[in-house]
């Protein structure tokens, strides 16, 4: 975790706010969601440094619920700086995507 | 009551819902981001919070603190209070001003007592060295910045670590504790009498104290 490269990180940041993006979830519910979409090694305590990075950046913000299954939860939603900062990552990712998983794909081969 | 005060007793109250080897797990992370006096308290509790939900939800789902905080807890420790806004500046200050008011009223409280009782027994007043009185309150305030600081280090280094190694950061703790105590001690019984004499009555010194311990409080309260 703690060599856990810079890449990876910018990453993660931008799969969490994705996911937020989507629907205001509480920690364990998003968790949940980035194993469901097959992420399992970036699962459940890892998403906390990367929560409180965001919210500092302004990018998300907590706000208190009751969830579904009764007890308040901290629940998490997308702020507008976060949507264009999101934006911005997804369009760069996009761009570089492809060609990296190819170039990559052959290094090991 | 404060928010975070709240949010401290409700974080005892739910944390009797987890198993033996994850309250352990999770007390260590707990006690790790309470003794580091750089995090902001309500933002610490907050995550706190957030990942003792978290614990419980996956031991509901048969999975333990271990799948949710890793195998390296202390660098996922590390990682969270990096990510941590800091106390501020201010607050900081204010709780050690506070703490250190609170100290000196104990100290005036004891001796105001202590000389009334003498009084009962001797018409002679009770004299002090205000030279002398200096270095034992000085000596007695360093002595307990050092102990708190040393203490909390000591804490520190033996959250995530073997019951046995645990140990032996309590036996240092406690030997620690014990060699201030005993400097007090050497300081106050064996110090000569210098400076200025003087004779006051024991009420002074309660007042003194009284005094203290309100700008204390209003100090403490003025840090939240």
């Amino acid at each position: 975790m703690a060599t856990r490269s810079q890449l990876l990180k910018g990453v993660l940041d931008a799969c969490v706010m994705a996911v937020v993006e989507a629907e205001p979830v509480y920690g364990y519910e998003l968790s949940q969601k980035l194993q469901k979409m097959g992420l399992p090694d970036i699962s459940d305590g890892t998403i906390y440094p990367v929560l409180l990075r965001l919210q500092k950046n302004g990018f998300i913000r907590g706000e208190m619920r009751p969830s579904q299954s009764g007890p308040n939860r901290k629940y998490y939603f997308l702020t507008d700086t976060g949507k264009e900062e999101l934006e911005q990552i997804a369009d760069e990712w996009q761009l570089i995507a492809v060609p990296v998983s190819e170039l990559l794909k052959r290094s090991e081969g | 009551m404060r928010a975070t005060d709240t949010l401290i007793a409700q974080n005892n109250e739910k944390r009797a819902g987890l198993t033996k080897d994850n309250m352990k797990m999770y007390e260590d992370l707990l006690l790790y981001v309470r003794t580091d006096l750089r995090v902001d308290e309500q933002a610490g509790e907050e995550v706190l919070m957030d990942i003792l939900d978290h614990l419980l939800d996956a031991q509901e789902n048969g999975r333990t603190a271990e799948h949710v905080l890793g195998n390296h807890p202390q660098e996922f420790a590390d990682e969270l209070i990096e990510q941590l806004p800091s106390e501020k500046k201010r607050n900081v200050t204010l709780f050690v001003l506070s703490q250190l008011a609170g100290l000196l009223g104990w100290f005036a409280v004891t001796y105001g007592v202590l000389q009334l009782i003498i009084g009962f027994f001797t018409e002679q007043p009770m004299e002090i060295s205000l030279g002398s009185i200096a270095m034992i309150l000085l000596t007695s305030v360093v002595c307990t910045i050092v102990g708190v600081v040393t203490l909390f280090k000591i804490m520190r280094s033996s959250l995530f670590k073997t019951k046995k190694k645990a140990r032996i950061q309590y036996w240092k703790a406690g030997l620690l504790g014990a060699a201030l105590f005993s400097a007090i001690l050497v300081v106050v019984l064996y110090i000569p009498q210098f400076g200025p004499v003087v004779s006051l009555p024991w009420w002074t010194f309660v007042t003194t104290a009284l005094v203290l311990f309100v700008i204390a409080t209003l100090l403490g309260k003025r840090a939240k």
